[in-house]
């Protein structure tokens, strides 16, 4: 089962975990009736998925993470216009970091991937962002010291 | 049995192969990836049974196929698009962690995960099919972070490499710790494993605990 909490996703994050979900139940129905799925050729789903072909119990393992994640999902908003210039989860952020510039997104934990630029808002670096504006310089100090710039601040849509 | 034992010789060579990341860092008699797959699935049992609520065998399958791959794909770093030949110059980028553009770390991500993919695929492709398919799928879920024990292992994984970063460090004075904390503050985002950052920071750098 797993862990108790809420799952903040992108709309694009939550778009691509319905799909998913709707694709492995739309296979899982095929499977039982004994048919030949080839819905797993979908390119909303990761192909490598084919490897759950054959094997129902990891669909359906699967599907379980997915429906209680989508139970608890709470969607990330785009702030009203005169808040954007301040950092939450969905915003672009570009930072300085020892003379040299990084862009990341703020995300939730489910889309984070930093080796992408996705930084969960549950790190230490993406927790210390949020709330900060352009022009800030946050300042993280254990154990070594680093200064985070903020040059530039963007949501997707604005 | 011929391909399990085939495919068991092959598992052998991770015994002997070093860690590119230790190599590049100029680490004298270097640990292999056999030796950071041992670790990493202690550190991924006791530290998820912590955590609570994973399934521990699931876990361990995972934390000991997830660098299979890397008998044919190799062990990339971070490093390895910007790496100079000059050893000076290359000291010195050790003591940065390296930066890209969005497209750019998108691009070297998959180049890495397609390199993997077909080496696993490779590695596993005459092993019986129930025990293939487990494999493959332990590692997507690994990779993709697909359920909790997924999310949880890809970062415990990398807090063995964090662990045995401080022991060079402490044991060499290298690699430069600068970047790892660069890193670490970005990656690290379990509250488990963020709670065990505090404890590598007293233990190497004699810092009390809060609480």
């Amino acid at each position: 089962m797993l862990e108790e909490k809420k799952y903040y996703l992108t709309e694009k994050g939550l778009e691509r975990l319905k799909n998913e979900a709707k694709t492995l139940r739309d296979f899982k129905l095929m499977k039982t009736k004994g048919e030949v799925p080839k819905i797993l050729q979908s390119e909303d789903l990761n192909p490598e998925y084919l490897s759950f072909q054959e094997d129902l119990s990891l669909v359906e393992t699967r599907l379980a993470d997915l429906d209680y994640i989508l139970k608890n999902v709470e969607l990330i908003k785009i702030p009203p216009k005169r808040e954007q210039n301040i950092i939450g989860l969905g915003a672009m952020v570009l930072v300085e970091i020892e003379g040299k510039e990084d862009e990341f997104e703020i995300v939730g934990s489910l889309e984070a991937n930093p080796a992408l630029g996705r930084i969960s808002n549950e790190s230490p670096v993406g927790k210390m962002l949020v709330g900060h504006k352009v022009g800030d310089a946050v300042v993280v100090s254990s154990p070594l010291k680093t200064i985070y710039r903020i040059k530039k601040v963007t949501y997707l849509s604005s | 049995m011929k391909n399990v034992l085939d495919f068991f010789i092959e598992v052998g060579k991770l015994k002997t192969m070093p860690r590119r990341g230790w190599v590049i860092n100029q680490i004298k008699d270097p640990e292999d990836i056999g030796d950071h797959i041992f670790r990493a699935a202690i550190m991924g049992w006791i530290l998820g049974a912590e955590k609570g609520g994973l399934n521990i065998e699931k876990l361990l399958k995972m934390a000991l196929v997830h660098d299979l791959c890397e008998i044919y794909a190799g062990d990339v770093t971070p490093y390895d698009s910007v790496l100079p030949k000059n050893k000076k110059k290359l000291r010195q980028l050790m003591k940065t962690w390296p930066r890209f553009p969005v497209f750019v770390k998108k691009g070297l991500a998959l180049k890495k995960h397609k390199k993997e993919s077909k080496a696993l695929e490779k590695l596993i492709a005459k092993l019986p099919p129930k025990i293939r398919k487990e494999i493959k799928s332990l590692w997507v879920d690994y990779e993709k972070r697909l359920s909790p024990e997924g999310r949880f292992f890809h970062q415990a994984d990398r807090m063995e490499n964090f662990l045995q970063a401080y022991e060079y460090w402490q044991k060499y004075k290298n690699p430069p710790l600068k970047p790892w904390w660069l890193w670490a503050r970005e990656f690290f985002d379990d509250p488990t494993l963020i709670e065990f950052t505090s404890y590598l920071e007293e233990r190497f750098h004699g810092k009390k605990q809060k609480k």
